[in-house]
């Protein structure tokens, strides 16, 4: 496959957005592969996730995360326009819980595109990618980004990172 | 290290299944789920019926630009709201296991408080329909609708 530049650009730019940001980063997952069309994910096993506190299982809610992220970031490497892809359903059969102390492996896929959606796949596994502990399928809209103003994002963006922005929400937190 | 679920283990949780049904205290059940906690779940009674809420916090962010919750958080609460409406509301000695769950996101989920209630529509004897949905400001504007399926 010859050279992408424009996944060359977006892979660090995904990779950032996915593990050092909100929720991607208090699960700390990482991103192993990012391709057109197609995410690698993994996700270390951590106790404090656990559903079943009988058993030691990590919740359904972690793999609908894990898979939700992974299948929303490969239908983010088809678009070619500036626009966003918001879910519009996804949908999860588990097919075994997971084993505790064990890293959960995931992969989506985007298997057709039509002008409006982005259909995907999503798999989770542990040992045996042949033997899942969840699969998924989620659809996702096309919509147009134009009236999605980036300088105020960046700005906003960049006031988090700085240390006197950071400084002033963990004041406000202090007060509590 | 692998963990069985022994009989004693098993009697301790329904003991404290049964405290928290005699106390009219879900977040009992609520607190008894290490995952409930690392998303910020909680749940009270409100008119004989379980209300779920989910506080904002930096942690639940998916998109941090808009800022919006993350679509996976939203999920995961829901799921979590289900089982824990099972387990609170039927008597079950098992946690209920999660076969498949199905999420429909009908508006982004903004970086505030959002709530949740269930309906068991159908409890079988090996399996348990329960759908869920999830709002902010108004219940009659949901942002999402979940259904899914438990084995006991």
């Amino acid at each position: 496959m010859a050279f992408d530049m424009t996944m060359a650009l977006f892979r660090p730019a995904l990779k950032y957005a996915m593990e050092k940001n909100g929720h991607g980063k208090t699960l700390g997952l990482q991103m192993t592969e990012i391709n057109r069309g197609e995410i690698n994910l993994v996700f270390p096993y951590r106790e404090d996730v656990v559903g079943n506190p009988l058993t030691g299982v990590v919740h359904g809610g972690v793999i609908v995360s894990l898979l939700d992220t992974a299948c929303g970031s490969a239908a983010m490497t088809v678009l070619n326009t500036p626009a966003v892809a918001p879910t519009m359903d996804l949908r999860l059969d588990y097919m075994h819980p997971a084993e505790p102390n064990k890293p959960i492996y995931v992969e989506a896929k985007v298997y057709r595109q039509t002008s409006n959606v982005i259909f995907c796949r999503g798999l989770a596994w542990q040992e045996d990618k042949e033997n899942p502990i969840a699969h998924c399928v989620a659809n996702f809209m096309k919509v147009d980004s134009k009236s999605i103003n980036f300088s105020a994002i960046a700005v906003t963006q960049l006031r988090r990172l700085m240390p006197w922005g950071r400084r002033a929400s963990s004041d406000k937190a202090g007060d509590k | 290290m692998s963990k069985q679920t022994s009989d004693h283990q098993l009697e301790d949780w329904q003991t404290s299944i049964d405290a928290a049904r005699l106390e009219k205290c879900p977040q009992s059940v609520m607190e008894m789920i290490p995952y409930a906690s690392f998303i910020g779940a909680e749940a009270k009674l409100e008119n004989d019926r379980l209300l779920y809420w989910l506080d904002k916090r930096p942690s639940n962010i998916g998109n941090p630009s808009l800022p919006a919750l993350h679509g996976g958080v939203i999920g995961g609460f829901l799921e979590l709201a289900a089982a824990v409406e099972i387990i609170y509301s039927l008597d079950i000695a098992a946690v209920p296991k999660v076969v498949d769950f199905s999420l429909d996101y009908l508006r982004a989920g903004r970086y505030k408080t959002t709530y949740a209630k269930c309906h068991i529509l159908r409890q079988g004897k090996k399996l348990i329909n329960v759908t869920a949905s999830a709002w902010q400001d108004d219940e009659n504007i949901p942002i999402a609708t979940a259904r899914c399926h438990f084995l006991i």
